[in-house]
């Protein structure tokens, strides 16, 4: 039923973070992906795949989009998905990660998909863990599926993503969307700029020894300019209580996507935002409704791009 | 006991000397150092009844080294480490002096828990112990402690290490105060503000693992403070571990106008960097050359590059969280440059042991520190290894340039002296194995790494405090027939 997905060339078992990830590789992702969302497009949403497997969700921060999108992917290969929060949790009691990974481990996991606010836990659990583990977003450090399914509805669009060029603007230094998609849009070929007031951006050296094809901009108008595909990120309110922002306001005038600054881009252009949004803060509501906005879009790819790691990772 | 130790590298370099010959040890003094190699066939009559004749041939006999920055963790957190055990562990790393930092439960800020600890060491340890006081009562910064009264109790200098003190108007009042006294105040420079919820360097590979970081200026704006309020007052401040370019330049400044100040750095932060927090992940990244520079620049043409490279650790290893944290190569090399010139005194352990409880975790909420003492001669000898220091200059770091800080006369082999002395092989590799660390302390990034350099034999008043194997016993040849002799004997050769 599904001979036309290719599996992984390299046998990987975890999915920390997208920078060990090659060209080919994260190619033969997206193709996976397409194949998954065919499944998911079917009356029957739902393959045999992972049948008898089991996916813990293991979410120690809240997130109500990124945990439904695996649970449905894990439900869609007929896992056995079971979800659990730190809330009321072992960890509560003052668990260590390490001993909830062993303890998930003794109860059967096959795969751990783990949400965690500090950056590099999720290495910590895989070097405890005999089976896969699935970074769904970690501190400031990476989000790789979500990263994935950005790459997968610009290459869905454009049939490409080399020599693209894509805007990311909002809040960079504590975003592991942004660092996640700079991995992955570089490695596939986009021109990529990052674009934020100087406080949420930090020292451009310090992007630049990692990312040397960068460009970095606190001109959003000018950084606009001829862009394929703008991608806004969410604004936490907690930045401007920390100093790092005069005012919502102030930002919203400088650095929000409106209908206006969006005339500046190509006029293909896509705009994009990993969710939840601030509306009226980083995104207009009248943008992220436009049809130029392919924001409910990346949702749904989501599902499908989560299928096709779940499968291989641990498919067969 | 008599001791001869005989065909050894005499370093001392207090004494200016440096020689092949033979220490001759009673009482606890060192009694007669010749440059006889084999003074037992020179003279035969020194020998005598009740000596051991210490072979020391391909070995450095140094005097024993000081750690000014040892946190001893006893009394109070027993399961991290013990006098005992840090005592027994510095004198594998070839140590005869600790200082042990203040930093323990009960905090050492009162006159009782500094005789406490020193009882303790006495009692239990195997070398010397210095208590270091706190500078503040729990070290929480607002009240001075009873200085006065734990000078008299015997604490040679004062620290709130790893805590910075951040009220200025308090760190002019400390800096005031222990002039007064003539002891030094060892500060931890950090600006606590700068470094809130910090996990490591920040800079390019914080950036990458998206870790809060702990700036360079976090050090270097406190080093610059508290410069200006020792001129202010006189006193002797002594910077703790120093670990940025920028500090090393801010230091060298106030040398050279003449301020009170002295400075430690520690075996790591001179040849390991932010990149160990990277791992195996980036032994692959461009070169550092292409990096950045920031600060003063190191002096091109000082040979190999010193620091080392991770081969084996994951990335967001706890045993690469120190504080303050790994630093870049450009930092390392400021490190250096300010060793050689005399910007920075000593080199210390910063000995940190933590169980796997603290270590065990996300990276960021891992306690700081490693275990430090079996491992500084070993990573300090690179410098050596890689021609950037003589190895004389590098003994005076570890005995000399520690010994003016606590404002002694310098630690030497003079006949009349104390007979602290380490015996060690520069030229011994060896891989770190914590696992066989005399210290509680199994937290080190450098497991599997590969040193050259080990304490092979430590004395401590006159008395061996720690000896490898059966180091000295036998002549090197004797050693290796002694083991083929083995082999072909099987276990009934004794």
């Amino acid at each position: 039923m599904m001979t036309h997905i290719g599996r992984a060339a390299v046998e990987r078992r975890h999915l920390l973070d997208l920078d060990v990830f090659g060209r080919t590789e994260i190619s033969e992702i997206l193709e996976t992906s397409a194949g998954m969302r065919e499944v998911l497009g079917r009356q029957i949403k739902q393959v045999p795949t992972l049948r008898g497997r089991t996916v813990i969700n293991m979410f120690f921060e809240e997130s109500t989009r990124t945990r439904i999108s695996f649970e449905l992917a894990g439900k869609a290969l007929s896992a056995n998905v079971i979800n659990m929060t730190a809330r009321g949790s072992s960890v509560e009691k003052g668990e260590s990660l390490v001993d909830t990974v062993r303890t998930l481990q003794a109860l059967g996991a096959d795969i751990l998909v783990m949400r965690h606010g500090e950056a590099g836990a999720p290495y910590l659990a895989a070097q405890h863990f005999k089976g896969s583990v699935i970074n769904a977003g970690d501190g400031r450090h990476a989000h790789p599926t979500q990263a994935l399914l950005d790459l997968f509805t610009i290459q869905s669009r454009f049939g490409r993503i080399e020599g693209l060029k894509v805007v990311i603007v909002g809040d960079i230094v504590h975003s592991r969307v942004a660092r996640s998609d700079l991995w992955g849009l570089t490695k596939m070929g986009a021109h990529v700029t990052l674009c934020a007031p100087q406080t949420l951006l930090g020292p451009e050296a310090y992007w630049r020894a990692t990312w040397p094809e960068l460009t970095i901009s606190t001109d959003l108008d000018r950084a606009l300019d001829g862009a394929d595909v703008i991608m806004a990120l969410r604004l936490q309110r907690e930045r401007q209580e920390a100093g790092l922002l005069p005012s919502l306001r102030e930002y919203s005038r400088f650095f929000g996507i409106t209908a206006e600054r969006v005339q500046l881009a190509a006029s293909h252009c896509l705009v994009m935002h990993p969710g939840p949004m601030n509306e009226g803060v980083e995104i207009m509501p009248d943008v992220a409704i436009s049809a130029q906005s392919v924001i409910e879009e990346q949702v749904t790819n989501g599902v499908a791009v989560r299928m096709a790691m779940l499968y291989r990772l641990a498919g067969e | 006991m008599r001791y001869l130790i005989k065909n050894g590298s005499i370093i001392d370099p207090a004494a200016r000397v440096a020689t092949i010959g033979s220490i001759l040890i009673e009482n606890g003094r060192v009694v007669r150092v010749s440059d006889h190699a084999d003074l037992a066939s020179a003279e035969p009559e020194v020998l005598g009844d009740d000596i051991e004749v210490i072979n020391a041939r391909g070995a450095v006999i140094a005097p024993g080294f000081i750690d000014l920055h040892t946190h001893a963790r006893e009394p109070g957190e027993e399961y991290k480490e013990t006098l005992a055990t840090a005592t027994r562990a510095a004198a594998a790393g070839g140590f005869t002096t600790i200082c042990a930092m203040p930093d323990t439960r009960p905090t050492n800020d009162c006159a009782a828990v500094t005789r406490q600890v020193r009882e303790i060491a006495r009692r239990r340890g195997v070398i010397k112990v210095e208590a270091i006081g706190a500078i503040t009562v729990g070290r929480a910064g607002t009240s001075l402690t009873e200085m006065a009264e734990l000078v008299e109790a015997g604490c040679v200098g004062f620290s709130d290490d790893p805590r910075p003190i951040t009220d200025s108007a308090m760190m002019r009042n400390v800096l005031s105060y222990a002039a007064m006294l003539d002891v030094p105040v060892l500060t931890h420079c950090e600006d606590l503000r700068l470094t809130m919820g910090w996990a490591m360097h920040e800079g390019i590979i914080s950036t990458r693992l998206g870790l809060p970081g702990f700036p360079a200026s976090a050090e270097e704006a406190i080093i610059a403070r508290d410069i200006g309020l020792a001129e202010l007052t006189g006193a002797h401040l002594h910077i703790c571990t120093v670990s940025t370019a920028g500090g090393v330049a801010l230091i060298r400044a106030a040398k050279e106008r003449g301020i009170q100040v002295t400075a430690e750095v520690t075996a790591h932060h001179l040849t390991l960097t932010e990149r160990w927090v990277l791992g195996s992940l980036g032994v692959n990244d461009p070169p550092a050359a292409k990096r950045p520079a920031r600060g003063r620049k190191a002096e091109a043409g000082l040979g190999l590059p010193v620091w080392l490279v991770p081969t084996r650790l994951q990335p967001y290893d706890p045993s690469t969280r120190v504080s303050p944290p790994l630093r870049t190569e450009e930092d390392c090399d400021a490190l250096i440059e300010g060793l050689r010139d005399g910007t920075i005194d000593a080199i210390v352990s910063d000995h940190s042991p933590q169980s796997s409880v603290e270590k065990e975790c996300e990276y960021r909420l891992a306690e700081p520190g490693i275990s430090a003492l079996e491992t500084v001669l070993g990573l300090a000898l690179t410098l050596v290894h890689r021609g950037k220091m003589d190895l004389i200059d590098l003994i005076a770091k570890l005995t000399e340039g520690p010994a003016t800080v606590l404002g002694r006369s310098p630690a030497t082999l003079r006949p009349g002296q104390h007979a602290d002395i380490v015996i060690f092989d520069p030229e011994a590799h060896w891989t770190v194995d914590s696992t066989t660390f005399v210290s509680k302390g199994r937290s080190t990034p450098l497991i599997g790494q590969q040193l050259r350099g080990h304490a092979m034999l430590t004395m401590y008043r006159g008395e061996i405090a720690f000896r490898r194997g059966s180091f000295g016993t036998l002549g090197a040849n004797e050693t290796q027939q002694a083991s083929r002799l083995e082999g072909i004997l099987g276990s009934d050769g004794e």
